[in-house]
């Protein structure tokens, strides 16, 4: 097992100055991903790595008005340290449901978004969110829906080049929301999925509605929300059933056991809104 | 690579593969055989460190990873107060385990009390989560927390009069 | 010291033709078969098990040869440019039906006239229940070491059975059996699944210890032991039952199948027990049961809490359940019915000595859970339910079973075992048995029963270390029988010592010998004998619901009742129930994977499992209670460790079956499965 030369900038100037030079090198962070399946005594790592974990551009975390800010290489728990006041719920609750408390500390907020074998637990709720991503190489930052890194076929599009910085999460009141993980198992495997659903009404008025559903393939249909958004709440139990029938074709993607999960999921969801 | 990181509050050098696993250099370069390196996937827990005031598998972490952190291990932690609170505190609930899984049972706790003095059984299980065994009631090791809590908490308190 | 890594076949059949190594550094040297100075072989109740596979290999990863050197990063590097060719055969992978050269075991046993009976019945209910491998999931993987030590070669491992250690390397390495002295080390929770293997890596680290001339120490890595060390058995139990005109059971027809994986070394002893179990609490007057241990071309299956008897325990209790719910009944009252009495006939003809105390166990149960009002409500909600929207989706199951302390019941291994008790002139008591190893909280209760018949303190009772050459062998420690027949031993022991002493001077040494009083006898459809010489009852509660979101299985509630006779500590005893309970659990959710054969793919798909594999995490578990009842006067010391795997997934599966509206009879059921079931609401 070789040694790998490992880059430690001091700072994200740095970082992308190394990146600049090799494109294609590794990017560690926590490596919670890059390693839960190695196993052997030593580690494979390519011949270059670049280690960002220690940058302090990409440990920040607060609060702006408009945003919740994240850097990248803020771990889990740091990340539910925030607390309460500062995360969305449905935020809070899934970055709770990772791993266990000590991977939760190793593993980073943009390792997980990052991740380009499948989507990992916090994508669909950033997803549902409506979070942006800020990408950066020398030339300049780039700010990206976290909606835009799945391919047409669902999978995990996450850009090659440029470093994964921050991300921003817009503050935002939700009248309901649900996440769910399924697949028996705390550990990420074809049957392992999550679920997220959020909604604001004003006024008696179904105002924002998102539903994303992640795992190996990832679901969302902005279009669909679109249709269901405007309507006045409660939603009817002939409404509900409608609207989840029109998510079934949407789940056809998915293995059949994850299809009736998705379906049962979004039927939940709407009932939330029937009350 | 020379990697130099402050072990059990001294500091230390390790001539080593940057890849090398954190738990392996620990037990084979420091003689620190409390850290396991069994499943070296950060599942089984057996190889729980602090780093830089984090409980973490130190199988998953390569030896860059630790280059300037500081890491405690059961040994360094062993020579502490809190661990006599922790190893008492599960005498006193009259808890027995099956011996492999102390350390971890032991570090979990430690790590879940600094944060959080005095935690919810859900809270206990959550993190006991980080330290899977065989061996583990839920309902005692919940008790066992819970006593180690009271235990810690009245010592402190002592102190601080 | 050197340590010892292994070349493994990477085919699960077929021959070897040459392993290539690479070039071996100065200090490091690769052991062959040829290199083992004795057999080449394990003995475990009859069948033998190479200790390096040569020629021929039997599974993926079986021991083809070691290297031994002193870095044991040097070792992966070696193993993993080491070259084993081979010339691949189909392999063995089917076991449900097999051919005639897989039998590794089979036991026949017919009582009564079924085939009249069956004839004569009013209702016949068939059905098919199998289940999975589950992974031991040790704290600590494997290993065992080995060195000179004076004039004998010393072994340290973590084993259930010192003395087969002992004799195995004495064996592998043509040497007397007192040349050998095992060393047991710490063995923590062992779900029975160190009985044998332990001794073949003890045979691994003694010849390269040999051959080497210094001490070797082979530790298999997590993944090594997931992969290649025993997983309990997979089983198939297809049962057919007839019913009375009352509902009464009138005749069983069982056939089991238990693949035991390449060369089954506790092959006999699982299916004898399985066999024995097949009838489970109830009294089934017309029997015929067949039973076969199969092998296959996957690594050795084994034991897993329990020798075999959970396997029909689990058959027997859904079924039990099954047909309860055929006839419009409340599982509890078809199994009053039909359970054995004292002095119903077991299925060796001998006579219960005891009544099981089912009636007072469920009435606790059901107090606990509140299970007659649960179970009536769920099943009217099943029974009326439009939709898999229409009401909560939730089940509560019922499961009975009895754990049995004492012989094995294979009739293959020696069943005598011996314990020494000696009283020094300062009135020390020393205990010398080879069961201490594994003893854990039980030597406590060794030591007040010897402190209280020799009316000492229990500061002056210790136990020896259980070196093999310096205790007497008291057998496996294995099916209870630390609580039952080794504290009897040590008491008749101290009895003896007891009786001796203010006659004879001290010190006063006694041994005390156990010979199992009516050994199980196999023989041409009969089986005589007595299973068991105490019997510990216990029944469980599980509630489920399926999440109405995910539609997956939430456990709500775990109600244990045991009937444990004298309990020594009883938090301490409940707290081990309460964590044999959480792992049932597991098994029956989320612990699932197959042995695979060999290859790239299965290879591929083994490493997938193994890291995919976990525990149940702490904060998914129900409330579990666990109560036991009052014992007798004079109740003995029972055995219950594996009461939960005996009945809590018979309990999970009718539950689940009853939330879902699906006869379920597999577990684990993969949510697949489940789901496909549920369709569309």
């Amino acid at each position: 097992m070789r040694s790998s030369n490992v880059h430690f900038p001091k700072d994200l100037a740095e970082a992308l100055d190394v990146l600049h030079r090799q494109p294609g090198i590794l990017i560690f962070a926590g490596g919670t991903d890059i390693l839960r399946e190695q196993g052997g005594r030593g580690i494979a790592l390519p011949e270059d790595v670049l280690y960002v974990r220690d940058l302090p551009e990409l440990r920040r975390a607060g609060l702006t008005e408009r945003f919740l800010e994240i850097g990248a290489a803020v771990t889990v728990s740091e990340l539910l340290e925030l607390g309460n006041a500062a995360l969305p719920p449905l935020l809070s609750e899934t970055a709770y449901g990772i791993g266990s408390s000590a991977i939760r500390n190793l593993a980073t907020v943009g390792g997980n978004i990052a991740c380009r074998s499948r989507f990992m637990d916090l994508w669909p709720v950033l997803a549902c969110l409506d979070a942006l991503v800020e990408l950066r190489d020398q030339g300049g930052a780039t700010w990206m829906n976290v909606n835009r890194l799945v391919s047409e076929n669902g999978k995990p599009a996450f850009p090659e080049g440029g470093l994964l910085t921050r991300v921003r999460v817009p503050i935002e009141h939700w009248d309901a929301y649900l996440v769910r993980k399924v697949g028996l198992s705390d550990y990420p495997a074809p049957e392992t999925a999550l679920f997220s659903f959020a909604a604001r009404a004003e006024k008696g008025i179904l105002v924002e509605l998102r539903i994303a559903f992640a795992g190996e393939l990832a679901i969302r249909s902005q279009a669909l929300e679109s249709g269901i958004i405007g309507r006045s709440l409660p939603l009817s139990q002939r409404e509900c059933a409608q609207f989840a029938e029109s998510y079934r074709e949407l789940a056809s993607a998915l293995s059949e056991g994850l299809a009736l999960q998705f379906v049962a999921l979004v039927g939940g969801a709407f009932e939330l809104l029937a009350r | 690579m020379t990697i130099s990181f402050i072990l059990n509050g001294e500091d230390v050098s390790a001539n080593t593969r940057s890849v090398d696993r954190l738990s392996d250099i620990l037990r084979e370069r420091f003689g620190l055989l409390g850290v396991r390196s069994d499943c070296r996937c950060g599942r089984c827990g057996r190889c729980l460190v602090f780093l830089n005031g984090r409980l973490v598998p130190s199988c998953i972490v390569p030896a860059f990873a630790a280059k300037g952190k500081e890491i405690i291990t059961i040994e360094g932690y062993a020579l502490t107060e809190d661990y006599i609170d922790i190893t008492e505190g599960f005498k006193d609930a009259g808890v027995a385990t099956c011996g492999f899984c102390d350390a971890s049972k032991i570090m979990a706790t430690a790590a879940l009390l600094e944060h959080t003095p005095r935690p919810s059984p859900e809270q206990i299980l959550d993190q006991l989560s980080s330290a899977p065994c065989r061996c583990t009631d839920p309902e005692a090791v919940v008790k066992a927390v819970q006593a180690v809590a009271e235990r810690r908490s009245k010592r402190l308190y002592h102190r601080a009069l | 010291m050197v340590y010892v890594a292994t070349v493994r076949s990477p085919i699960a059949r077929g021959s070897v033709r040459t392993i290539r190594f690479p070039r071996l550094p100065a200090g490091y040297r690769s052991i062959l078969p040829a290199d083992i100075p004795g057999r080449n072989r394990i003995v475990s109740f009859g069948a033998e098990v190479p200790i390096l596979a040569q020629d021929r290999v039997s599974y993926a990863g079986e021991s083809v040869a070691l290297v031994a050197g002193p870095d044991p990063a040097i070792l992966e590097e070696i193993i993993a440019t080491t070259k084993v060719d081979c010339d691949e055969e189909e392999p063995y992978l089917a076991w449900e039906s097999f051919s005639s050269d897989q039998i590794a075991a089979k036991r026949v046993a017919v009582v009564g006239d079924p085939d009249l009976a069956f004839s004569i019945a009013s209702q016949v209910h068939a059905e098919v229940y199998t289940s999975g491998s589950i992974e031991h999931y040790y704290s600590e993987p494997q290993g065992a070491a080995a060195a000179y030590d004076y004039d004998k070669i010393a072994v340290w491992c973590a084993t259930q059975w010192p003395f087969h250690v002992r004799d195995s390397v004495a064996l592998a390495l043509g040497c007397r059996e007192e040349e050998v002295s095992v060393r047991p080390t710490r063995l923590g929770i062992h779900l029975d699944g160190k009985l044998w293997y332990p001794s073949l890596l003890a045979c691994q680290a003694a010849v390269a210890s040999i051959a080497c001339g210094r001490p070797a120490k082979i530790l298999l890595t997590r993944e090594e032991d997931f992969r290649f060390s025993p997983k309990r058995a997979r089983s198939s139990v297809s049962l057919r039952a007839a019913l009375g005109p009352t509902g009464e059971l009138s005749a069983m027809d069982v056939r089991i199948a238990v693949n035991v994986g390449a060369y089954g070394p506790l092959a006999d002893e699982i299916l004898s027990q399985a066999v024995l179990a097949c009838t489970g609490i109830y009294s089934c007057p017309n029997l015929r049961v067949e039973g076969y241990a199969v092998t296959t071309n996957t690594p050795p299956m084994g034991a897993f809490g329990g020798l075999g008897a959970s396997h029909s325990l689990f058959a027997i209790e859904s079924h039990a359940n099954r047909m309860a719910n055929a006839l419009g009944e409340d599982p509890a009252d078809w199994k009053s019915h039909n359970i054995l009495r004292k002095g119903s006939p077991l299925l060796t003809g001998e006579p219960l000595k005891e009544e099981p105390p089912y009636d007072e166990i469920f009435k606790r149960l059901a107090a606990a859970s509140d299970y007659r009002r649960k179970y009536a409500g769920y099943e009217l909600v099943r029974k009326r339910r439009a939709g898999r929207s229409d009401g909560p989706l939730r089940g509560i199951g019922l499961a009975f079973a009895y754990q049995g302390a004492g012989p094995f019941l294979s009739g293959e291994a020696s069943n005598s075992y011996t314990v020494e008790a000696t009283l020094d002139k300062d009135l020390r008591l020393r205990i010398l048995t080879s069961a201490a190893g594994g003893a854990g909280r039980v030597i406590d209760v060794w030591r007040r029963s010897a402190a209280n018949i020799l009316g000492v303190g229990m500061d002056n009772v210790t136990i020896a270390t259980p070196d093999t050459d310096q205790v007497p062998d008291s057998g496996p420690n294995t099916l209870s029988r630390n609580v039952s027949v080794i504290n009897r031993l040590v008491e008749r022991a101290c009895e003896a010592v007891q009786k001796r002493r203010f006659r004879d001077p001290l010190p006063i040494t006694a041994r005390s010998v156990y010979r199992v009083p009516k050994p199980i006898k196999w023989a041409e459809g009969q089986v005589s004998g007595l299973p068991f010489d105490t019997a510990a009852w216990a029944g469980t509660v599980l509630e489920l619901e399926l999440d109405p979101w995910t539609l997956e299985p939430r456990p709500l509630g775990i109600w244990l009742c045991v009937d444990a006779g004298h309990v020594a500590d009883p938090e301490r005893a409940a707290a081990a129930l309460r964590s044999s309970a959480v792992d049932a659990l597991g098994a029956c959710i989320v612990e699932r994977f197959e042995p695979a054969g060999g290859g790239e793919e299965a290879t591929m798909a083994a490493r997938a499992a193994y890291f995919r594999y976990g525990l149940l995490p702490l904060r998914a578990l129900p409330p579990i209670s666990v109560e036991f009842l009052e014992p007798g006067k004079r109740a003995p010391v029972k055995g219950i460790g594996e009461l939960p795997f005996d009945t809590l997934p018979a309990a999970f599966l009718s539950a689940l079956s009853q939330a879902a509206d699906t006869a379920f009879s597999s577990l684990p059921v993969s949510n697949a499965h489940l789901l496909g079931s549920l369709g569309t609401p």
